[in-house]
């Protein structure tokens, strides 16, 4: 433990009562003998250190004091590892005013007690970032994962074991306000499905009539799965940057996306950008009143509505896509007809997925009826 | 680059002996090989890359990258060997603390001696637009059509003999590359406040920046053409690389002609849409993106079209408007919209309205009835050349009976449930009208087949 931080550990056979600065002034510092840093709950990081303290036979106080540090004092804890049976914990109380415990022990000899002094520490953690470079046919991408380690804990830590929720334990140093990135794993080949996204609620129908662009959201989904290569672990959330090869030897950048936690066998679908060469517009081609019924005093208290949407895809590309667009359609109803199949996502929700020719100018519709509508 | 530059700095192996946070030696100060950027228009972001030879030990190494005063995006900063990938490893990357600007990469080397490096980055403060010069001949019926782009590089850094791409196309973006450069904590820090640094001099400067006039930019001094733009398509975006290398200076820009001036075949349109633009006709430019109007080979990228009109033989130009154009995929109609026109009246009136076909119920109320709508609209062309107008013609709502329409009213179809449109051609100093009759159905009168 480096002496400039502010956490120290002292054994006294004095009784509690001292100032905090007379326990910070006397130096008995067992060393640290193994650090383990537990970063597998996003919520809150575990630090485990390993002590010798040197017992006197009777009672002795271990003081523990920090200052600086973002201990959670009611989280620490001390474990007698050995020798278990000739140390007993009797109580730990706080002084007033200060972040410092003391640990009252019982030792029926004198001995060297190694102890695991556990606690929560805020403000050190873990964020995973990837980066996915492409193929320039947009068919695989290399995904590499990075983890960078954050620590503003006001505590240094050299030679820790770090833990995450799985692989291999590393042994890492990090100071306090330095923050490390390292490669965490790299796997090419994996399979690309690229998507086009329309969502009426989302999307205006009519893009020509507005004066600025309005672009079509584009995705990259990649499996979680051992066919792609992938599979072996969720993959944590963190923000993706996305490249492709421009068949020179270099790269473009795509774009970003924070795609969220993807455990085994989901995808990862990662939003790269909008396209302008791919143009949805939608009309409604009548809307009317059918099976009108009425009440005795000629009001009416139900009917039905049939309806027409017809929407006209443009790929303005050289290549295929595959467009997967949302219609909506609230309440009851039927469809009568449909020129393309679709998937009921929910009651009220439908999804067509369209594949698109290079250049192909595509028309869909929907006649349905919405009914027993009251007004 | 000169700040950077001297910031790139190759430690020696024997600190790490030392101990991981020891003194540091220095040991060479590489100099750059070469520096590609691709530039975006969407967002204020620069991908940076550029080699560089580097001696290296065998075993550890460690390189310390600075960026004091720049606009870079640490979370961005990549390394990796070009040509030796098999013998170089990276370890980590290290955000020393209470230092700003500054990461130290940990390098393996299985060998020792020259290696060549590309460092990769993100950096704000480099821009690119399009813009258009349009001339119309003085018969309107074509367009003398000059592209260009303009580069400004207000990132505080000198960019010399530097590949320059630049981007069509809009990426996602989650952070702001200017405010990612600006964090004292390259990677944020944990559940904290995050107190931002003072803009850098660059930024704050951002808006002095000075146009080159064109060739005088050029690295390649005495360049007798032109340079060529290459354009390929990339995913959903389209890359331009500009021919050979550029040098742009800080606070500068350039301006390049982007294609071939080219004469575009136009329509004279004109539009009278009261829902859109008011009670007023408005004056657009049509032409198609495609082959047969001699464009066609790549998307025209969003920027502003000036325009102006051949007034004589002597070259003489009046200035007819302007107009910002959305991007223009590969055989796609463009408009462009230049205002309010002069020269063209619509007048749709009222001619005659009148209700009939009363339903009444049990309590003899009123439950039904007809409305029709008798409209004539006049349209009239004070140029001297030909042009096309289109009226569009708002219905109050979808319940009407089919539309009977009379005179010259050109090309009529049903834009959708709510909205007619006619289209037609006008001669020059000629006067149109046609009539068109809407019957609205109220009430019951809509359940009556």
């Amino acid at each position: 433990m480096n002496l400039n931080i502010s956490k120290c550990l002292l054994i006294s056979l004095l009784l509690a009562g001292l100032s905090a600065e007379a326990r910070i002034k006397l130096v008995a510092l067992p060393d640290r003998a193994a650090t383990v840093i537990r970063l597998d709950n996003p919520a809150a990081t575990v630090v485990e250190e390993e002590r010798v303290l040197t017992l006197q036979k009777g009672v002795n106080q271990v003081d523990f004091s920090w200052k600086g540090v973002f201990i959670d004092e009611d989280s620490i804890r001390l474990s007698v590892l050995d020798p278990a049976d000739k140390v007993v914990l009797l109580n730990v109380s706080y002084p007033p005013g200060e972040g410092a415990l003391v640990w009252q022990l019982t030792a029926k000899e004198a001995c060297n007690a190694r102890v695991r002094i556990t606690y929560l520490l805020s403000n050190i953690d873990r964020l995973v970032t990837y980066t996915g470079t492409a193929e320039q046919d947009e068919s695989k991408l290399l995904l590499e994962s990075f983890l960078v380690l954050r620590n503003f804990s006001g505590e240094d830590f050299e030679k820790a074991r770090v833990l995450l929720d799985y692989g291999e334990a590393f042994e890492q140093s990090i100071r306090h306000e330095e923050a490390r990135q390292m490669l965490f794993f790299s796997q090419g080949g994996v399979p690309i499905e690229k998507t086009f996204k329309w969502d009426a609620r989302e999307k205006p129908w009519d893009p020509s009539r507005l004066d600025a662009n309005v672009g079509i959201p584009v995705y990259y989904a990649i499996a979680n799965r051992k066919e792609g290569g992938l599979g072996n672990n969720a993959l944590w959330d963190g923000k993706v940057r996305v490249f492709q090869k421009d068949g020179r030897g270099s790269t473009i950048f795509l774009g970003e996306d924070t795609p969220g936690f993807v455990p085994v066998g989901e995808k990862m679908e990662i939003r790269i950008g909008e396209s302008r060469d791919v143009v949805v517009t939608q009309h409604k081609r009548y809307d009317r009143q059918i099976n009108v019924r009425r009440n005795n005093g000629g009001n009416i208290v139900l009917f039905d509505n049939e309806e027409q949407i017809e929407t006209v895809i443009e790929n303005f590309r050289d290549k295929p896509a595959v467009l997967v667009l949302t219609q909506y359609i609230p309440g009851e109803w039927s469809m009568r007809q449909n020129s393309h199949p679709y998937e009921l996502k929910n009651h009220d929700t439908l999804e067509f997925r369209l594949q698109l020719k290079p250049k192909e100018k595509l028309t869909l519709k929907m006649d349905y009826v919405r009914q027993n509508i009251r007004p | 680059m000169r700040k950077w530059t001297a910031s790139l700095l190759l430690l020696s192996a024997i600190c790490l002996a030392r101990g991981a946070w020891a003194g540091i030696n220095l040991v060479t100060l590489p100099d750059r090989d070469s520096v590609q950027l691709t530039i975006y228009n969407s967002a204020d972001l620069t991908l940076v890359r550029e080699v560089r030879k580097l001696t290296l030990q065998k075993g550890l190494n460690k390189l310390s990258f600075g960026w004091a005063n720049t606009l870079i995006d640490p979370t961005s900063l990549r390394l990796r060997a070009v040509d030796r990938p098999d013998a170089v490893d990276l370890i980590d990357v290290s955000y020393p603390p209470r230092i700003n600007s500054e990461a130290v990469w940990t390098v393996r080397s299985k060998i020792e001696g020259e290696v060549l490096v590309e460092i990769m980055f993100f950096t704000s403060g480099i821009s690119w637009r399009a813009f258009y010069m349009a001339t119309l001949s003085q018969d309107e019926k074509d367009m003398l059509l000059e592209g260009y782009v303009r580069v400004s590089n207000n990132s505080g850094e000198d960019y010399a003999n530097a590949q320059t791409r630049l981007i069509v196309g809009t990426i996602n973006l989650l952070d702001r590359i200017a405010e990612l450069a600006r964090r004292r904590e390259p990677w944020g820090r944990p559940d904290m406040y995050q107190v931002p640094l003072a803009a850098p001099m660059a930024m704050r400067a951002m808006a002095k920046t000075e146009e080159m006039e064109f060739g005088v930019a050029f690295d390649a001094v005495g360049a007798m053409a032109p340079k060529e733009i290459i354009k390929e398509g990339l995913s959903e975006y389209f890359l331009y690389t500009i021919e050979g290398t550029e040098t742009i200076p800080d606070k500068w820009s350039k301006r390049l002609p982007s294609f071939t001036p080219v004469r575009v075949p136009v329509v004279n349109l004109y539009r009278y849409d009261e829902e859109r633009y008011g009670p007023q006709v408005i004056r657009l430019l049509y032409f198609k993106n495609d082959k047969k109007h001699k464009l066609g080979d790549t998307p025209l990228p969003d920027g502003q079209f000036k325009v102006y009109r051949s007034v004589d033989k002597e070259q003489h130009v009046s200035y007819e408007g302007q107009s910002f154009s959305k991007y223009i995929p590969v055989e796609q109609e463009a408009e462009l919209n230049l205002g309010t026109a002069r020269g063209v009246r619509v007048e749709p009136k009222l001619m005659k309205t009148q209700t009939l076909n009363y339903l009444f119920n049990n309590k003899k109320n009123i439950a039904g009835y007809d409305e029709k709508q008798e409209w004539k609209v006049e349209v009239e062309n004070y140029r001297d050349v030909p042009i096309r107008v289109e009226v569009f013609r708002p219905l109050r709502h979808q319940f009407v009976d089919e539309i009977k329409y009379a005179g010259d009213y050109g090309k009529y179809d049903r834009q959708d449930i709510m909205r007619l449109r006619f289209v037609l051609e006008i001669p020059p100093n000629t006067k149109k009208a046609f009539t068109y009759e809407v019957v609205y159905r109220e009430g019951e009168r809509r359940d009556v087949q």
